[in-house]
């Protein structure tokens, strides 16, 4: 089969550099790992009850292949679910670098966004993403479990849409 | 062998029970009509008191206001008001504070975002939020 390379457009050619296998690869890869996203256990507040009830009978994250784990050794995503303190947040930082790539973070809560009711607490990080990368926020105090599936379901999207696309979706 | 059959018995007794999992993104979840989700803002109704900034116990609220065009009018409109949602806690004062119910509660509660600019929300978006309002019809 022949192709007229030539009369394509500048983006479509870019677009047929890129190995076709791979990008496939790629997207099988992100839909593997956006349905079986595996929380480690991380609850350091009242967010903590929240989650708790997210995985139990009525909101049943087990339907979206999250299941909890306990260690960070088996985990893909860290919920950091509560008020992060100064004291705290080294310890973060080491949980964070003990699970394996790839990894994620969603901050769950106002503590964890942005230090919610404790932002002028001198004891307080004022959001976890001081401390590390993170990748979706929900606001709330606490969020409730739909908000926190929601936040799941925008983290799967994220993932499958980096994967599709090569850009990441905060540069839009 | 008696906690076999009792076991088993309990595991019939719920199969044929209704389920009780929300079948949430699927199908929208019923909130209570007291549900605290992200505020919905009437420009037209703000008579600029501050009392909103005031009370608000994170500092989240930001407002300002200019003089009324008309010179015949007393009183002030608002200018611009804006809710940092990062460190909003939903505590509902100050819808409770407001004198004419410019702001108010809705049951909007998906929110999250990508990054932290998003979660800070102007007057032109919250006066869009007017679906699910507290009180309201819906």
């Amino acid at each position: 089969m022949e192709v007229n390379l030539e009369s394509l457009a500048v983006g479509e050619y870019k677009e047929l550099e890129r190995n076709v296998f791979t990008t496939t690869l790629e997207n099988v890869k992100a839909w593997a790992r956006s349905n079986s996203l595996w929380p480690m256990t991380f609850g350091l507040a009242c967010c903590a009850i929240e989650m708790m009830g997210t995985g139990a009978a009525h909101y049943d994250l087990d339907r979206f292949g999250t299941i909890f784990r306990a260690s960070p050794r088996q985990s893909d995503v860290m919920i950091v679910a509560g008020t992060v303190t100064k004291k705290m947040a080294p310890l973060l930082r080491r949980l964070y670098d003990q699970m394996p790539e790839p990894k994620w973070v969603i901050a769950m809560g106002s503590c964890a966004t942005a230090g919610g009711p404790y932002v002028k607490s001198y004891s307080v990080v004022k959001g976890v993403d001081q401390i590390v990368p993170v990748d979706v926020y929900i606001p709330g105090c606490p969020p409730n479990p739909a908000a926190l599936i929601y936040g799941i379901h925008k983290l799967q999207e994220k993932i499958r849409y980096e994967a599709k696309t090569g850009k990441r979706v905060t540069d839009t | 062998m008696l906690g076999l059959l009792k076991g088993m018995g309990v595991t019939l007794k719920n199969m044929t029970k209704k389920k009780v999992t929300y079948k949430y993104p699927d199908e929208p979840v019923k909130m209570p009509e007291r549900f605290r989700g992200i505020q919905h803002f009437d420009p037209e109704k703000c008579i600029v008191c501050n009392q909103c900034a005031r009370v608000c116990p994170t500092d989240c609220i930001t407002l300002t206001g200019r003089k009324h065009p008309d010179p015949n009018k007393r009183g002030k409109i608002i200018d611009t008001y804006d809710i940092n949602f990062e460190i909003c806690i939903l505590c509902d004062l100050c819808t409770e504070v407001c004198p004419t119910e410019a702001i108010v509660m809705t049951r909007n509660f998906e929110l999250a975002a990508y990054s932290r600019d998003e979660l800070f929300k102007d007057m032109e978006w919250l006066h869009d939020n007017n679906t699910k309002i507290r009180g309201g019809s819906q």
